[in-house]
């Protein structure tokens, strides 16, 4: 059968998709916030949870609202869930996380969680989903939970760059006073509408590159080091064919007192344009990296990744690196300062934080008088 | 806005379309969240391809090669019995039976030919993908995926980020509950 008609027949079978039917959820469902969690489930609704036949596949969209309270003593600066299915097998996991928080004892908060499990036929009963506690992280940068994805690392980094960004809007604000205050939030939101984006599909340990990409060479990355960094990158490649990007490794040194745990890279590419974009993070932890003070260590990843936009290749041109986050074995985090960020290389390119995403759509929402009410609150 | 039908964005997924539909269509996804929504739902589709190619064990050649000698033994035992009918038919009749028995083993041939002629290779997904869909992030492996939505925040207010070790996570500000809410998929 040629490819169009395949195609012509998917395109039928997808209209007939919309024959969805309701999706009973009792017992489908498992929460499981653990013992002495710092929160406690208060309610849930399952909302209009359905599923519908796609061509041959099953498509199953579960909408869940939960409502935890804060059971604990100290406010609550983040959450993260677990999110795993015993009916769909495949090798992966997801989590559902909330930074930017500050939920104080006895209050409670809503999360939202919206999946959707897709596999060749009909589900057989018991649950669909397992939404376990992992880490909730407190005002003193404690945290609490199993910490299986290593959740409170990523929300200790997070309160990091609020508490940073905070400072950044709070400093604008007595410097430049309202009016200030504005310009900058119309500068932060207009240059995250114009950022560029690229899609990313990511393959873990793939099959040769195909020969369509063209031929494989080697690209040198090059670095941006920052002074305050604890870590310096010196010298590292990736493999490169067409719109692929594969196997980067980067050596990295050291040089701070204390031994580090865990490392993030920043890595950018540019298209054949010299548009720029940030492609992905490259992490790095104990046990495959541990650098002692002084040590050099390698960051490297074994998966492909494949760049397109608005549905075409974007062809990979050059790379460059930059330390985004540091671990020291004391559980400590590094990130890096606005100033860093704020270099014209990479200003254009890296997404806003959590925290100034939260802050510029509260400017967009209510207005100059809500933000500034909300900076003033701690 | 006057949208692509249906059978114009299917195929402008697979990538079938002609220089100028393919340049009409582009022009058009521009501007048209939905129609990139709808592209993006064909794409999820093509993924289910290989699961529903059922004809692999099937081969063409030695089919093919098959038919043609059953007619060749057809057409050697019709030369044995033709002695008794060649008296009852002129030659024109012979010449014109023999036509069409060639005509028939060159139509033969010829179907054999464009099935077995080989096709575009289509390099077949294996292992584990994460990326990001039309309103979410998703974890893949064969026809089953796991795939956590950002409903009702439109794609261009979500902030992407992707981990080389595999991972894909999608930031938004929750319209419901007002919260940064961070949606993460990880290879295992």
């Amino acid at each position: 059968m040629s490819n169009k008609l395949e195609i012509a027949l998917l395109a039928v079978l997808g209209a007939g998709a919309a024959l969805a039917q309701d999706l009973p959820l009792e017992g489908r469902v498992n929460i499981n916030l653990g013992k002495d969690s710092p929160v406690a489930l208060v309610g849930m609704s399952t909302g209009d949870s359905h599923s519908s036949s796609r061509g041959a596949a099953l498509v199953i969209d579960l909408h869940m609202a939960l409502t935890l309270r804060n059971t604990g003593a100290s406010r609550i600066h983040g959450v993260a869930l677990r999110v795993v299915s015993q009916e769909i097998t495949v090798g992966g996991k997801g989590s559902v996380s909330i930074p930017s928080l500050n939920i104080g004892p006895g209050e409670s908060f809503p999360i939202r969680i919206d999946m959707q499990l897709m596999r060749p036929t009909q589900v057989a009963g018991g649950p669909l989903v397992d939404v376990n506690l992992d880490g909730v992280l407190f005002e003193d940068l404690s945290c609490k939970g199993p910490d299986r994805l290593s959740s409170c690392r990523t929300l200790t980094a997070w309160d990091l760059e609020a508490q940073r960004d905070r400072e950044h809007f709070k400093h604008i604000l007595a410097q430049a006073g309202p009016n200030g205050l504005r310009q900058a939030m119309l500068e932060s939101i207009s240059r995250q509408s114009a950022r560029p984006q690229l899609d990313v599909r990511v393959q873990r340990a793939p099959a040769v590159t195909s020969a369509a990409l063209g031929p494989v060479r080697t690209e040198q990355f090059a670095f941006l080091d920052f002074p305050d960094s604890p870590l310096q990158p010196s010298k590292g490649t990736a493999q490169v064919a067409g719109n692929e990007a594969r196997e980067p490794h980067i050596e990295v040194l050291n040089r701070s007192a204390r031994a580090i745990k865990y490392v993030e890279l920043g890595w950018l590419v540019s298209d054949p344009s010299g548009q720029q974009y940030l492609a992905a993070s490259l992490p790095a932890s104990d046990p495959v990296l541990y650098l002692p003070a002084g040590k050099t260590g390698i960051v490297e990843q074994d998966t492909a990744l494949r760049f397109t936009r608005a549905g075409q290749p974007v062809n990979i041109r050059s790379a460059v690196g930059f330390v985004s986050r540091v671990q020291f074995a004391d559980g400590k985090l590094w990130v890096p300062s606005r100033a860093d960020l704020e270099r014209e290389s990479l200003v254009k390119v890296l997404p806003a934080s959590a925290e100034e995403q939260r802050l510029d759509d509260l400017y967009l929402k209510r207005g100059l008088d809500a933000l500034v009410q909300e900076l003033k609150k701690h | 806005m006057k949208h692509p039908n249906q059978e114009t964005l299917a195929l402008h997924a697979g990538g079938d379309l002609g220089p100028y539909a393919r340049w009409r269509a582009r022009r058009h996804l521009a501007r048209c969240v939905e129609c990139r929504d709808e592209i993006a739902r064909f794409e999820q589709l093509r993924q289910l391809l290989p699961a529903l190619d059922n004809s692999q064990d099937i081969h063409w050649g030695r089919l093919a090669a098959d038919m043609k000698a059953n007619i060749r033994l057809g057409l050697a035992a019709g030369e044995c019995i033709r002695t008794d009918e060649a008296a009852g038919a002129g030659p024109v009749w012979s010449l014109a039976r023999a036509g069409v028995a060639l005509a028939s083993v060159a139509v033969l041939l010829a179907t054999g030919i464009v099935l077995e002629r080989p096709g575009p290779t289509v390099a077949r997904e294996t292992g584990v993908v994460v990326q990001a869909t039309a309103d979410g992030v998703q974890v893949r492996e064969g026809g089953q995926s796991l795939g956590l939505m950002h409903s009702g925040t439109s794609r261009e207010a979500v902030t992407y980020q992707v981990g080389a070790q595999g991972s894909v996570e999608a930031r938004y500000v929750d319209s419901e509950t007002g919260y940064v809410t961070v949606n993460k998929v990880d290879v295992e």
